[in-house]
C-alpha cells in the first residue's frame, strides 16, 4: 500500500515536471511574441531588444527554463506582461475565487450523480424522457447551460444573481472562500448571499460530470445487484435497500470515483468558460484576458496551477481507491 | 513507474456504460440522431453554396428576433443573419474537428502499431510517453498550447491534436496485440509471411476499422472543445463565423437579445448530442454483433 502511494506520488511529480517543460517550451518558442504584447505594437526595434534582454528572453531556451525553475521554487512565476505585476500576486488574488467555485461544482456533481443515478435506474416512459433530458444536458457545452441558467433563473424568475461573487464587498475573512468566511464570521446573511452567487456557475459546470458519473454509478449498481454476492445477501434475508447500501453502492463507487478524477479535468476547463459568463474574478477570467493580451507568463502559470490541481486530484483519488479497494493495488 | 494506473477489470467494464439489453438495431432515438447528424453534415457542406446572405456582411436590421421574415433565426447586434453564420460556423467547426481527429488518429495509429509490432524497449518508451500525455488535463493543455502559438483556429487545432492522439495510440496498440495472436495471423506466419507484409495484409485490416469508428465518434467531442477554445478567444477573430466566438460575443446582449448567444450554442449542442447518441447506439449494436 505504502509502495503504491509512493509510486503514484513520484509519477505525479514526473508528470507535473513534463507538463511544466511542455508548457514552458511552447510558451517561449510559440509564435506569439510576449515583448510586443508588453511594449505595444509600435515599440521600436531597440526598445524590443532592450526589453528582451531585461526579461532574459535573449538567453538560450534551457537557460531560461533553469531560471524559470529557480524562480518557481521561490514562488516567482515571472512578470505578468499585461498588468505589469508579478504573476504570483495576480494568482494569489484569484485562486480562492476559483477554488470556491470548483469545490462547490464538485459537491454539486456528486449530489447530482447520486440523484441522477436514481433517475437512470427507473423504468418506464417518464424515466426515458428524464434520461433523454439528462443526456442532452450532458452533451451541451457548459456555456449553453450557463446561458440557459441565466435566462431562466435570473432574467425570467429573478431567483438568483448572475454576476460576481457577492452583493456585499469582498470578504475579509481568512479563507477567501466567501461562503465559508461568512459562516466563520457568524454572518449567515453574507454566507447565504455568496452561496446564491455560486449556485448558478457551479451548477453549469457540474451537470456534465454529474450525468457522466451517474451513468456509471447506475450501471455499476444494476450489475452488482445481479452478482453472486447480492444473491447470497438476498438468500440471507437482507432487504433490497440494505443490499444496495451495503454491497452494491460500495462496489459501484470505485469506477465512479475513478471517473470523477477524470471529469474534474473537464470541469476545470468548463470553469474557465463559466467564469467568463458570470464575471467571476478567478483564474479563468484571468486566463481569458491573458490570452487576448498575449501575456504568456500568465497563461503558463494558470495552466500549471490548473494542470497541477488536476494531477493532484487524480493522484489522491487513486490512493484513496487503493485504500478502499484492494484490487487497485494489485494491477 | 506508472503514470496512469491500470484499471481493474471491474472498472474497465463499468466505465463503458452498458445498456440493459444488447440489441442489434438502433432505437428510434438513435435513428433520429443519425438522421440529424447526416442533415447537419449535408447542411455544412451544401449550405454555404445555397446561402443567400453573406456571413460577414450585414443583411438586415440589427436585433431581429428569430422568426422574422427573411431571417429565420434572427439577426445579431450588427445585422448579420444568424442562420447564415451558423451554417458557415458548422462548416468550419466540422471541417476543423474532422481534420484534428484524422491527424490525431493517424499519429496514434502509427505510434501504437510500431509499439505493438516492434515491442521491447521501443514499446515501453512509446507507451510511457503516451501515458504521460494521457495524464495531462487535455483541454487545459490544449488552451495553453493554442495561446502560445497565437490565437487562431489552426493554433487551436494543433493544441487539441497534441492532447488527442494518445487515446488512439493506446487503442491501436491494444488492438494490434490482440489481432496478432489470432489464428488467421498465426496461419499467415506459418505460411511464411513476415514483417511489414504480415502487418499490412493481415493485422491492420482488422485494426483500422475499429480505430476509425472510435475516432469518427470523437468528432463531436472535438467540436465541443474547439467551441470552448473559440469562446475564450482562441479562434479566428471576429467577424469570422465561428460558433464559440458567436456565442461569447452574444453574451453581452443576453438579456435583451438572447438568441444571438443561444442559437450558435444550440447548434454546437445539437452536433455533440447527435454524435453521442449515434456513438452509444453504434457501440451497443457492434457489441451485440460480437465486435
Amino acid at each position: 500500500m505504502v509502495r503504491f502511494a509512493i509510486d503514484r506520488t513520484v509519477s505525479a511529480v514526473v508528470v507535473l515536471f513534463v507538463l511544466l517543460l511542455l508548457i514552458f517550451t511552447v510558451s517561449r518558442a510559440g509564435g506569439a511574441d510576449p515583448v510586443r504584447g508588453y511594449l505595444g505594437a509600435n515599440a521600436s526595434a531597440e526598445a524590443v531588444a532592450a526589453a528582451r534582454e531585461r526579461l532574459g528572453l535573449d538567453q538560450p531556451l534551457f537557460v531560461q527554463f533553469g531560471q524559470y525553475l529557480t524562480g518557481l521554487t521561490q514562488g516567482d512565476l515571472g512578470l505578468s506582461l499585461s498588468t505589469r505585476r508579478p504573476v504570483s500576486e495576480e494568482l494569489a488574488q484569484r485562486i480562492p475565487a476559483t477554488a470556491e467555485l470548483a469545490l462547490w461544482a464538485i459537491v454539486f456533481a456528486l449530489i447530482l450523480a447520486v440523484v441522477f443515478a436514481g433517475a437512470y435506474s427507473l423504468r418506464g416512459k417518464v424515466a426515458a424522457v428524464i434520461r433523454f433530458v439528462l443526456f442532452s444536458a450532458a452533451s451541451a457545452p457548459a456555456f449553453l447551460l450557463a446561458t440557459a441558467g441565466v435566462l431562466l433563473l435570473f432574467a425570467q424568475l429573478g431567483w438568483l444573481p448572475a454576476s460576481g461573487r457577492t452583493s456585499y464587498g469582498p470578504s475579509d475573512g481568512m479563507t477567501g472562500l466567501y461562503v465559508l468566511d461568512g459562516i466563520l464570521a457568524g454572518n449567515p446573511a453574507y454566507a447565504w448571499d455568496a452561496f446564491q452567487h455560486v449556485l448558478l456557475p457551479a451548477l453549469a459546470a457540474a451537470i456534465g460530470p454529474g450525468v457522466a458519473i451517474a451513468r456509471v454509478l447506475a450501471d455499476g449498481i444494476s450489475g452488482s445487484l445481479k452478482s453472486g454476492y447480492a444473491q447470497t445477501a438476498r438468500s440471507l434475508g437482507e432487504s433490497e435497500s440494505t443490499i444496495v447500501r451495503r454491497h452494491a453502492l460500495r462496489n459501484a463507487s470505485s469506477p465512479a470515483l475513478t471517473l470523477l478524477g477524470v471529469q474534474i479535468g473537464m470541469m476545470l476547463s468548463s470553469l474557465v468558460v463559466v467564469e467568463q459568463i458570470f464575471s467571476w474574478n478567478g483564474l479563468g477570467q484571468y486566463l481569458t484576458s491573458a490570452i487576448s493580451a498575449a501575456d504568456l507568463n500568465a497563461v503558463a502559470a494558470i495552466s500549471l496551477v490548473l494542470g497541477g490541481l488536476y494531477i493532484l486530484i487524480n493522484t489522491l483519488v487513486d490512493i484513496v481507491l487503493a485504500i478502499v479497494d484492494p484490487r487497485v493495488r494489485l494491477t | 513507474m506508472l503514470f496512469l494506473r491500470e484499471l481493474t477489470p471491474a472498472e474497465d467494464t463499468a466505465l463503458v456504460p452498458a445498456t440493459p439489453r444488447p440489441r442489434r438495431h438502433f432505437t428510434i432515438g438513435e435513428a433520429i440522431a443519425l438522421f440529424t447528424l447526416g442533415g447537419l453534415i449535408v447542411l455544412a457542406i451544401v449550405g454555404p453554396l445555397i446561402a443567400w446572405y453573406s456571413p460577414i456582411v450585414p443583411s438586415g436590421v440589427p436585433f431581429l428576433p428569430p422568426g422574422s421574415s427573411g431571417h429565420l433565426l434572427g439577426t445579431d447586434n450588427l445585422g448579420f443573419d444568424i442562420g447564415t453564420r451558423v451554417v458557415f460556423g458548422l462548416r468550419i467547426s466540422l471541417f476543423a474537428a474532422v481534420t484534428v481527429t484524422v491527424i490525431s488518429a493517424i499519429a496514434g495509429m502509427i505510434l501504437g502499431t510500431i509499439a505493438a509490432f516492434v515491442g521491447g524497449w521501443l514499446d515501453s518508451v512509446l507507451m510511457r510517453v503516451t501515458d504521460l500525455f494521457l495524464a495531462f488535463p487535455a483541454t487545459i493543455v490544449a488552451m495553453a498550447i493554442a495561446a502560445s502559438l497565437g490565437a487562431s483556429l489552426s493554433s487551436s487545432m494543433i493544441g487539441i491534436a497534441v492532447v488527442w492522439w494518445p487515446m488512439y495510440a493506446r487503442l491501436t496498440r491494444g488492438e494490434v496485440r490482440r489481432v496478432i495472436n489470432s489464428p488467421h495471423v498465426e496461419a499467415a506466419r506459418m505460411s511464411g509471411t513476415r514483417g511489414v507484409r504480415l502487418l499490412v495484409k493481415h493485422v491492420l485490416p482488422s485494426v483500422v476499422p475499429t480505430v476509425l469508428v472510435t475516432a469518427s465518434l470523437d468528432v463531436g467531442a472535438v467540436v465541443l472543445t474547439l467551441a470552448s477554445l473559440s469562446f475564450i478567444g482562441l479562434g479566428t477573430p471576429a467577424p469570422a463565423p465561428e460558433l464559440g466566438l458567436m456565442a461569447s460575443a452574444g453574451m453581452q446582449y443576453i438579456l435583451s437579445a438572447w438568441w444571438i448567444a443561444v442559437v450558435p450554442g444550440v447548434a454546437i449542442a445539437l452536433v455533440a448530442l447527435a454524435f453521442n447518441y449515434v456513438g452509444d447506439g453504434l457501440r451497443t449494436v457492434l457489441r451485440a454483433k460480437g465486435f
